[in-house]
């Protein structure tokens, strides 16, 4: 999860950098302000020593220290921290004080050094004697100058932790705010239907999302052109079937109308059914191939209406036939669908109204809105279907039991994945004299 | 009638050939495009049945190329598009491009003889003074009808009424359509009005076999006479 987060990755790639630039300003910082601060307190200890250096008596061969106990008392108290100090002669030898007190090495003014299990700063001191200078060591404990460095280092860390904190902060509404038109981009691919293959519009897009759009529309287009060459084919293998099959439709057709034998005729009849009903099939199969998910090739602004409206006279013709009254009550139904797959289910549940219907019956198509829905349907007073039948009907290639005719079984089928095709649902109902309604209900429109 | 039949598929366009030659009409085939539009620029034709898949140059093609040099003095020739695609952008194109009908492969042969049946009438009709349906004369100029050789009598509404349905035979006509062709005469006429007339109209024509058939919701549909 973090490993996939671009905040934390881009926290993660900016913090250290923003903490050691930090910390050198700090060290910068802090270096300036100690140097003054340790020189201060430094002289404070040369004056205790020159002070101590005055008390120092020259005798004619010893030196003698006298400090009034009230005096030691007053230089060696501090708030803070306890004062050690050793008196020596300019040859080296002890005259007072801490005997143990390590002398600063060489030539150096201070220290710091550890002094009864304390850390210290000695500082040696030249006090005049005589005609000569005796050396005065003088030791502070470090708490004042501990005390003092840790304040000057919260002091210049401080404003630090805020620039820290404020770059975590512009990092995380940063990248939320930057990331914003990815996400109206996700919005809108998310807002596509299966089949909108249109490329993305990088009009909007910020230029560092190009690449991105790019890609996309590059695989967008590959997708489309699959999908154009999928239908091409399906087109071309639709037209290398039904022109053989009109041919063969034809002949037979030509061959009845010839004077022949019953037992011929009688056979080439069949003949002739079978052809019709290999058209159809083949139609069938196409058409369920074109709603498979994914192969809906276009999608455009139609309505149901006209739908209708435009093949009532091919299927006014195959009524003629059973001398069956096909009437229509077509109110405007607008939605974005399919042409030809819409066209493919109204005609499907056309022909099986037709179809099963007893001669003589009466079949009525409707389109419209209910309840704020497009939809068709169509009606017939046939024998209908069982309840009990109605989900397995639209199953592939089921025909309920002891049904006459010579259906696929399809049908059905192809109604209900066109309608899957475009988020619709398919209804069976009883018809309102006898038969059945069956139609689809469509989401929107 | 002199018939040209544009189809790559042999045994369609033999099939096809017969057929159309046993209703009797001159039939000639041929399997190319280029082909068709060179015939069709020597010699008049009375219909054109043109398959769009075709090789080389296609039946859009060759549709656009004998729109292009129709003759004014005779009329353009009517074609009858046959194709084996359903896409709606191609039957779109094909009427766009002057198509007279279209049907989509296979097809039954009686639907295609009627379809061409009525494409011959109709321009057989253009500026002719008489149509003719079965046993039903028209006489256009002088406005009288006849049934059977004898004298029919029509209102001038039943007659409007007829004249829209003979012109468009096997075709359904919306009610819409027959209101707007016969409200020439001024006042507004109901649906229910029309019922009137095209009952009126059957029960003249129907004792003569002539059938108008209702599309219920739609309009109507004048069969063809058989």
């Amino acid at each position: 999860m973090a490993g996939r987060s671009l905040r934390a990755h881009l926290l993660r790639l900016l913090l250290p950098p923003i903490a050691a630039l930090l910390a050198l300003g700090a060290v910068v910082a802090y270096y300036p302000s100690i140097e003054p601060a340790t020189q201060a307190y430094d002289q404070a200890l040369v004056d205790i020593g020159l002070a101590l250096g005055s008390h120092i008596r020259v005798g004619q061969t010893e030196y003698r220290f006298d400090l009034p106990p009230a005096v030691e008392q007053v230089l060696r108290t501090d708030r803070f921290d306890s004062i050690y100090y050793r008196v020596m002669s300019p040859a080296g030898l002890e005259i007072a004080g801490d005997a143990d007190l390590p002398a600063p090495p060489g030539d150096a003014m201070g220290h710091n050094t550890v002094y009864k299990g304390q850390k210290v700063r000695v500082v040696s001191v030249q006090a005049p004697c005589g005609r000569s200078a005796c050396n005065v060591l003088v030791a502070e404990t470090m708490v004042k100058r501990e005390t003092l460095t840790r304040d000057l280092l919260l002091q210049s860390l401080f404003p630090d932790f805020l620039i820290a904190l404020a770059t975590l902060v512009i990092v995380w509404f940063g990248v939320k705010r930057g990331l914003q038109p990815l996400s109206r981009l996700s919005d809108e691919i998310k807002a596509r239907s299966a089949g909108d293959l249109r490329p993305i519009d990088a009009a909007g897009a910020p230029e560092e999302t190009r690449p991105l759009v790019g890609a996309l529309n590059g695989l967008l287009d590959e997708v489309s052109a699959a999908s154009r060459k999928q239908q091409r084919f399906l087109a071309d293998a639709a037209h290398q079937l039904r022109t053989p099959l009109a041919g063969l439709q034809a002949h037979t057709e030509l061959a009845l109308a010839q004077p022949i034998p019953d037992a011929c005729r009688a056979q080439l009849e069949q003949v002739h059914r079978a052809t019709i009903r290999t058209a159809r099939l083949a139609n069938q199969l196409l058409a369920l191939a074109r709603a498979e998910p994914g192969a809906r090739s276009s999608s455009e602004n139609i309505n149901l209406k006209d739908l209708a409206g435009a093949e009532a006279e091919t299927w006014v013709r195959q009524s003629l036939s059973r001398d069956i009254d096909l009437g229509f009550e077509l109110e405007p139904a607008p939605l974005d669908g399919d042409a030809f797959l819409l066209r493919e289910a109204l005609s499907n549940l056309v022909h099986n109204a037709l179809e099963y219907s007893p001669g003589g019956g009466r079949v009525t198509v409707r389109t419209g809105r209910r309840n704020g829905h497009a939809f068709l349907e169509v009606e017939d007073d046939g024998p209908g279907i069982a309840p009990q039948e109605r989900a397995r009907v639209l199953e592939r290639f089921y025909r309920v039991p002891g049904t006459p005719g010579t259906g696929s079984g399809l049908g059905l089928a192809i109604v209900r994945e066109i309608a899957a095709s475009h988020a619709a649902s398919v209804f069976i109902v009883d018809g309102t004299a006898g038969g059945c309604r069956v139609g689809i209900t469509f989401p929107h429109g | 009638m002199r018939l040209l039949i544009v189809e790559d598929d042999a045994p369609l366009a033999s099939g096809l050939q017969r057929i159309l030659e046993a209703e009797g009409h001159a039939v000639d085939v041929t399997p190319r495009g280029e082909d068709a539009v060179a015939a069709a620029s020597h010699e008049k034709f009375d219909l054109v049945i043109l398959d769009i898949g075709l090789p080389q140059m296609d039946g859009f093609e060759v549709l656009r190329r004998l729109r292009a040099t129709a003759s004014d003095k005779t009329g353009p020739t009517p074609v009858l598009v046959l194709t084996a695609r359903d896409a709606v952008e191609d039957r779109v194109r094909g009427l766009d491009l002057g198509a007279d009908d279209y049907m989509v492969k296979p097809f039954a042969m009686p639907e295609l003889t009627a379809r061409v049946r009525a494409l011959l009438r109709r321009s057989q009709a253009h500026g002719g003074p008489r149509i003719t349906h079965g046993p039903l004369t028209l006489d256009t100029v002088a406005r009288r009808a006849f049934l059977k050789n004898e004298p029919l009598e029509l209102a001038a509404r039943e007659w409007a009424v007829l004249e829209v349905l003979l012109a468009k035979v096997e075709k359904i006509v919306s009610k819409e359509a027959i209101i707007q062709a016969v409200a020439g005469w001024g006042d507004d006429l109901s649906p229910n009005a029309i019922e009137v007339y095209v009952s009126r109209l059957r029960s003249k024509l129907e004792p003569a076999a002539i059938r108008i058939r209702t599309v219920r919701g739609f309009g109507y549909m004048l069969e063809e006479f058989k």
